[in-house]
């Protein structure tokens, strides 16, 4: 609408916000004291014909956001480097952007600020690989979906990731319909398969579905993968092509003159890159910000799933969730639903709720009981007593609720790969070829740019001895007993395996950081016999003390020195 | 010299073969060990750690064996002592080993294990499952908040401190005042770490008295009762933690919240029997004492494999796994497959559990060891064994606490009777 | 009259003393023992305590430890300084004294696990 209309709209519902225009973008200003209201105006600014974008500055009254997390460490290991492409950010986006990058001779420097890649959105979601079902045709979230889900099995192959395609059941409560098959031809013949499965064949494949499922609408397309393992394997396969990753690297600054970015400040020194990827999550709006190119605002939206043991794991085989008659349209997410993992492990959920916090993982009170509530009318047998572990996420969500993928607009070397949300997981391999694909093009304006004949697209995991045969796993343990010498009893993980992971060209010798790569802690003792013994094997491995062990991130310990006397080499 | 033959050679029906496998080193395993051997089994004894001791090797405090051995000893010494009998009698047993897979086959038990010397098995009459327990974590205890580090169950915290020589904090609160937490806040203090207070949600403690006596009221460490832990503050590290009073149905007063910082949460909210392996055999376990059904002999209802120590049910003494533990070994020892019918054991609602669950028809030694706990305190009650309403035996209690198992002997003779038996307390 | 929860074993028995005449008097007691803590805990009460050493073996960066015999409550924590002032550098088996007469107190600090006499194994 036309910007003289939104102010009246808007004024009526909120006088004391201001509507403007800035640099094509709807510009939204004043303070509100309720989140919801603050999105809400940014919903009705959107208009896709009209505005670039929307810029929403309304301040939430009497909230002063919190600062950014960053490294407390300062060093000048990046200082005075000259790098070709610079990307911020190591989830998926930027991640499978880098390697990408790997296939051209330039030099790619990935920093992230975190102590580990995946750290946030990206290592926060339940894996689902998804088919495009609900998603509005001319977005580009479903223009990439439809593309990039056939292709996922291909590159989850090359990284050596494990994929699963486990199909999805939405399920009704009410028969079939002759709409619903419409709907299921309709999505079938714009690239997503879709059927509809009868009472019948949804109670022979998922038995312990309450009986009160009538039909489903059924994508064989749908699947699961570990999303931080898939970040992690990028990531690796760019190492191994010739890119630099730098973890617990923060961006402070971003300096700009005219049109250009001359350089970015870190906490590990001023970087000169020659074109800069934007691929920062939930700060992507502030980085744009600071690269003087920001037509977009994130606002976060979070939610929380929670984790059965794997004894539950044969009481479903599908993707699936139930689809309730009303629906919500300010509900943005599916719901939450049940997702069987590449683990094995059932979990249900995620809830949802605005949240004016970007990095705030803590779970709200009562985001179980909401979750298990709707989850256990699909499977009854559900119970709060095997639930193992949980996590929260956050969604950088833009106001348009699609990806911005776009070069800069004043500012000409940057390149945006933000707003990325669900299916931002599936759809990545896809996007990072766009993306490279635009910064390459930047950056042949200021030099030469060429293949990379040697890329290998190829990269390969350590063995996983309890996935393999008695002979093959006594034959690895012939050459090397450690390991035979098993550290993690519930997930049976050797010393060796956990060696190999502090062997790998990007090294995080953090408890968690072993974790997510190995698995030791994520079965049912939750790293209550083994979280020291993996202490150990890092100090040993590393050569530092104990109590310089990192759980997470690099500046928290895990223990602290005793009061005794200390031996003095 | 121990000759373990590789999986594949398995077929060639050159595996050998012992009388009794026992897997897990710890107290139960070694004074299973022990007492089968000294039964004339041929036995093989499977730990999964590098040494043998169980968690006695981290439980450094005193205290242990003023029954078994009338001294009040450490965890390591009281391990130690079965340690060298074990070494002295030359019993075969690896270490660094974790056992993978256990199938049956005909009347043989085979024992696939992963050690540094490769994928090995072994094939069993008998086996003695002394696998010890795990502790109960924070998710299953649905703490809201962040999940940072700085949440230790305090068996953990107890391997920190005693094995890795580290501290896993400088200032601490402990939930649950079960025994472990208890010996924590004492051990903690006496390092130098400033322990806030133990929270108990129940109205009453969970350990040990003499522990809240010896651990709690010896170092001012406050106990309260009727409190918990809502919610945690910290994202990478723990920062503080909020408590708050709870009400008779366990529920958070609202109005009641208080924030504490600390450094670290340490964890003593239950310990879980250790039943994988027994689950995957088909070992029936019972709910109340999460350990499988047992008959006088420890045998579990899967003809062949016997239990032991905490695996068995939680024991407060160690005293008490390595009697038992020596009752099973010799039990394994002495098994011959035959077919034997049995009397179920039961106890009322006013008691937690009744250990064992059923008594064979023909008892062999001479008397029968009970074991059970009290659900709620009690005062001067008489726990009554009956079997067809008949009181077979009867002893009069002071006190019973949930947190102290008990014992009653009683005559084989007395329970040879066609019935089933129930545990009864009367009351006045 | 003072009511005590007697540790000695795990009767857990629950005492009363009182002074009679100037004579401790004590009831409630199942043993011997029980009377003798008793007593001793209004007059000087007892206790052992149990830490650990600091050693140079990287196999075992600390061994367990506990004093021989119970020592005054009030001198607890001076004890638990002088115990976190030991660096052991020698294998020693159990019983080994690592403090002989701690403070003058005629109670040694006593070793109190045999795994630095336990074959070494290096790994890596």
């Amino acid at each position: 609408m036309k910007i003289k209309t939104l102010q009246r709209k808007i004024k009526k519902l909120y006088p004391s916000v201001v509507v403007d225009t800035k640099d094509g973008c709807v510009h939204l200003t004043g303070t509100l004291d309720n989140r919801d209201d603050i999105v809400n105006a940014g919903y009705m600014s959107v208009d896709k014909k009209r505005y670039l974008g929307v810029l929403n500055d309304i301040k939430l009254k009497g909230f002063e956001e919190p600062k950014i997390r960053i490294p407390k460490t300062n060093d000048t290991t990046l200082d005075g480097l000259r790098v070709d492409c610079l990307v911020i950010g190591g989830g998926i986006s930027g991640t499978s952007i880098l390697r990408e990058l790997t296939r051209y001779n330039i030099s790619a420097l990935l920093v992230e600020k975190e102590s580990d890649l995946a750290m946030q959105a990206s290592g926060r979601n339940d894996g689902e690989v998804h088919p495009g079902v609900d998603l509005n045709k001319g977005s580009k979230k479903q223009y990439y979906v439809v593309r990039s889900n056939p292709e996922f099995g291909n590159i989850c192959k090359e990284l050596d990731v494990d994929f699963v395609r486990r199909g999805q059941y939405a399920c009704f409560d009410k028969p079939i319909n002759p709409l619903l098959k419409l709907y299921a031809k309709f999505r079938s013949m714009n690239g997503c398969p879709t059927t509809v499965a009868n009472k019948k064949e949804i109670e022979e494949k998922e038995t312990h579905f309450t009986k009160k499922v009538k039909c489903a609408i059924s994508n064989p397309q749908s699947g699961v993968v570990s999303p931080y393992e898939l970040t992690i394997a990028f990531a690796e396969n760019a190492v191994s092509n010739g890119a630099k990753v730098s973890l617990d690297t923060a961006i402070l600054d971003i300096e700009v003159k005219g049109d250009k970015i001359i350089s970015v400040k870190t906490n590990k020194g001023t970087i000169c890159p020659k074109v800069v990827i934007n691929a920062a999550g939930c700060f992507s709006d502030k980085i744009a910000d600071m690269a003087n190119d920001r037509f977009f605002t994130i606002h976060p939206r979070s939610g929380t799933d929670f984790i059965f043991d794997n004894k539950i794991s044969g009481q479903i085989n599908h993707i699936s969730s139930f689809v309730s008659a009303k629906k919500n349209k300010k509900k943005h997410s599916k719901g939450g639903g049940i997702v069987k993992t590449i683990d094995n492990n059932v979990l249900i959920g995620p809830n949802v709720y605005e949240t004016p916090y970007r990095e705030d993982y803590s779970v709200v009170a009562g985001s179980l009981d909401e979750i298990i509530k709707k989850q256990e009318r699909l499977l009854p047998s559900l119970n709060k007593k095997d639930i193992i572990a949980y996590f929260t996420g956050t969604r950088a969500a833009t106001y348009e609720e699609d990806f911005y993928i776009n070069k800069g607009r004043k500012t000409k070397n940057i390149v945006h790969c933000a707003g990325i949300q669900s299916p931002g997981l599936t759809t990545a391999p896809l996007v990072a070829k766009d993306v490279s694909k635009m910064a390459i093009e930047e950056l042949s304006e200021v030099m030469k740019v060429e293949e990379n004949k040697s890329f290998n697209p190829i990269r390969k995991k350590d063995p996983i001895l309890r996935k393999l045969s008695s002979e093959e796993r006594n034959a690895l343990i012939k050459k090397n007993p450690s390991y035979g010498r098993i550290v993690c009893r519930c997930e049976q993980i050797s010393e060796g395996e956990i060696i190999d992971c502090l062997n790998r060209n990007i090294k995080v010798p953090t408890i968690n950081g072993i974790k997510r790569r190995v698995r030791p802690g994520m079965g049912r003792c939750q790293g209550g016999f083994c979280m020291p013994l993996v202490a150990k094997i890092i100090s040993d491995h590393e050569k530092f003390n104990i109590y310089d062990v990192k759980g997470k991130q690099s500046d928290y310990p895990v223990t602290f020195k005793s009061n005794k006397r200390e031996n003095h080499d | 010299m121990i000759i373990q033959l590789p999986l594949n050679q398995i077929k060639e029906r050159t595996m050998i073969n012992y009388d009794t496998v026992v897997i897990g080193g710890g107290p139960a395993g070694l004074a299973s060990a022990i007492s089968a051997h000294n039964n004339g089994a041929k036995v093989f004894l499977i730990e999964r750690e590098a040494r043998l001791g169980g968690i006695l090797k981290q439980c450094i405090h005193d205290g242990f064996g003023l029954l078994y051995f009338n001294k009040k000893l450490s965890g390591p010494e009281y391990a130690q002592n079965f340690i060298d009998k074990f070494n002295e009698l030359k019993i075969e047993n690896t270490t660094n080993s974790f056992v993978t897979k256990i199938t049956k086959k005909d009347d043989q038990f085979l024992i696939e294990y992963v050690s540094e010397d490769g994928v090995k098995a072994v094939s069993s009459k008998t086996l003695i499952l002394s696998t010890g327990c795990r502790e109960r974590t924070s998710k299953q205890v649905f703490i809201n908040g962040t999940k940072p580090y700085g949440v230790f169950s305090a068996g953990t915290a107890q391997y920190f401190t005693n094995i890795l020589g580290v501290l896993p904090s400088k200032k601490c609160v402990i939930l649950g005042s079960g025994d472990i937490g208890l010996i924590m806040a004492r051990r903690l203090t006496l390092e130098g770490v400033k322990v806030f207070g133990v929270y108990e949600i129940l109205p009453s403690p969970s350990g040990l008295t003499r522990n809240i006596h010896q651990c709690l009221y010896d170092y001012n460490i406050p106990l309260h009762l009727s409190h918990t832990i809502t919610k945690l503050y910290g994202e990478n590290r723990l920062e503080a933690v909020e408590i708050a009073q709870v009400d008779e149905k366990m529920q958070p007063i609202k109005g009641t919240e208080e924030k504490i910082e600390c450094d670290a949460l340490i964890l003593s909210v239950g310990l879980l029997p250790e039943n994988e392996l027994a689950e995957s055999l088909g070992v029936p376990l019972d709910p109340k004492t999460r350990g499988p059904i047992v008959n006088e002999n420890y045998m579990t209802m899967v003809d062949g494999v016997f239990t032991c120590g905490n695996a068995m049910q939680v024991n407060d003494l160690v005293d008490y796994v390595s009697f038992t533990a020596e009752k099973a070994g010799q039990s394994a020892a002495k098994y011959k497959i035959k077919e034997q019918t049995y009397n179920n054991v039961e106890a009322s609602k006013d008691f937690e559990y009744v250990l064992p669950q059923r008594l064979s028809k023909n008892i062999e030694s001479e008397n029968v060891d009970f074991y059970f706990r009290t659900k709620k305190i009690e005062a001067k009650v008489q726990v009554q064994l009956l079997c067809n309403d008949k009181v077979i035996y009867s002893k009069t209690y002071q006190h019973l606490k949930p947190p102290e198992m008990e014992k009653i002997s009683i005559k084989s003779t007395d329970l040879m009777i066609n019935g089933d038996f129930k545990l009864i307390m009367k009351r006045g | 009259m003072k009511e005590l929860t007697c540790i000695v074993c795990p009767n857990s028995c629950s005492l009363k003393i009182e002074k009679v005449n100037d004579v401790w008097v004590v009831t409630g007691n199942k043993c011997k023992r029980g009377e003798k803590f008793a007593i001793n805990e209004m007059t000087c009460p007892m206790r052992t305590i149990s830490s650990t050493v600091r050693t140079t073996f990287p196999d075992a960066p600390v061994v367990p430890v506990r004093v021989s015999a119970e020592i005054p409550k009030d001198k607890i924590f001076d004890v638990m300084e002088e115990i976190n002032k030991v660096i052991l550098d020698k294998r020693v088996k159990r019983g080994y004294k690592v403090i002989s007469s701690c403070l003058g107190l005629n109670v040694d600090v006593i070793v109190t696990s045999n795994i630095l006499i336990e074959k070494v194994e290096i790994h890596e």
